[in-house]
């Protein structure tokens, strides 16, 4: 999937894989890589800068943390980042549902009939 | 992503520490050398953002040595899935010149209320006077007072734009040249202030409160004339990136 379309969600797939607990700038783009089973086309870089922003927003938080004598960021979602999370979820499930209503009209939802 | 399954490990386990390139021809260090290089915001800001990618990049290079990779073909690779420094600088630059933005709205707006404070103070103590330098030096000062006073609400509404109320409201882009221009209008307001209260000491008969106020407003103009002009610089390099 090409970048352009992946950057308009990465926000979302940030706050998703830190759902289960606080990880590490590497770990998280290990994280989205393993559950996008690698169809998503994302230059990995571009994760730092969009932590960055979802931390201003106090959508996470971070901290310092030392392994051996480095140390590395860890992040972790705040209640207000989970809150955001699920509508993210919301809004994406109408979204494709909206979009496969029209793109297969013969495979409708229940819900949309 | 392309690496998808690349293996996971802990970051002390180094293998460029076994199979250490040279310093010259390392792409990694060369990409955090241009991608430093090329960024400006506040320094804690950067270094936090470059120390980050180069952590980053270095648990890739890691990753694709414990794969099978030369340290040369693995750096080379963890540079590009990445992304150059020319499209990493973009996104990291809106953030750095966010964070300078903000930087300058604090600045201005911890120091323009206390500015205007200290100078009320200053004329509230010293009522008797009714020389005309003292009395137009009064009037000018209160009128620098009241618009810097106004900028520091801009700045304190920008704090809130681009804090917690950027969750529901999309950040104008051209708020942080206009935090910029404000806080370079403050910084103006605060150095003529400055001299207008030095020059007003010399004549005031309670001239210590006086030569304190204006102190204050030397200081002020020192902390928020350099952080606007870092503002203003890293506004036109977001714009240009």
């Amino acid at each position: 999937m090409r970048a352009d379309r992946v950057r308009g969600h990465l926000d979302g797939l940030l706050m998703a894989v830190l759902e289960q607990g606080p990880l590490h700038g590497y770990a998280i783009i290990t994280a989205v890589q393993q559950r996008s089973g690698g169809v998503l086309d994302l230059r990995t870089g571009t994760i730092y800068p969009a932590l960055n922003k979802l931390e201003r927003l106090g959508l996470l938080t971070s901290s310092w943390e030392s392994v051996g004598e480095r140390r590395r960021r860890s992040y972790r979602l705040t209640d207000a980042g989970r809150r955001s999370l699920a509508e993210e979820r919301t809004a994406w499930r109408e979204f494709t549902m909206a979009i496969g209503s029209v793109l297969n009209p013969g495979a409708q939802p229940r819900s949309a009939i | 992503m392309s690496a998808h399954g690349r293996q996971t490990g802990p970051a002390e386990a180094h293998p460029l520490e076994a199979h250490p390139l040279e310093a010259e021809a390392d792409p990694v260090e060369k990409h955090i050398a241009d991608l430093t290089a090329v960024l400006h915001g506040p320094a804690r800001a950067k270094a936090r953002m470059i120390e980050e990618i180069r952590d980053g990049l270095t648990e890739t290079v890691a990753a694709h040595i414990r794969g099978g990779s030369t340290p040369t073909r693995a750096a080379d690779d963890a540079v590009r899935e990445f992304g150059t420094p020319e499209e990493l600088a973009p996104g990291c630059q809106r953030e750095l010149t966010i964070a300078q933005a903000r930087h300058t709205a604090w600045a201005v707006a911890l120091t323009a209320p206390l500015l205007a404070a200290c100078w009320y103070l200053a004329s509230s103590t010293a009522p008797g006077q009714d020389g005309p330098v003292p009395r137009a030096a009064q009037l000018f000062a209160t009128q620098l007072a009241t618009a810097v006073g106004a900028i520091a609400l801009l700045a304190a509404l920008a704090l809130a734009v681009t804090g917690t109320l950027a969750r529901r409201l999309p950040t104008p882009p051209r708020l942080p040249l206009a935090i910029a221009w404000a806080g370079t209008t403050a910084g103006v307001a605060m150095g003529v202030a400055t001299l207008t209260l030095t020059v007003a000491s010399l004549l005031a008969t309670d001239w210590p409160l006086v030569a304190l106020a204006g102190a204050f407003a030397a200081v002020s103009h020192a902390v928020v004339a350099p952080s606007a002009r870092a503002c203003r610089r890293c506004a036109r390099l977001a714009r240009a990136l």
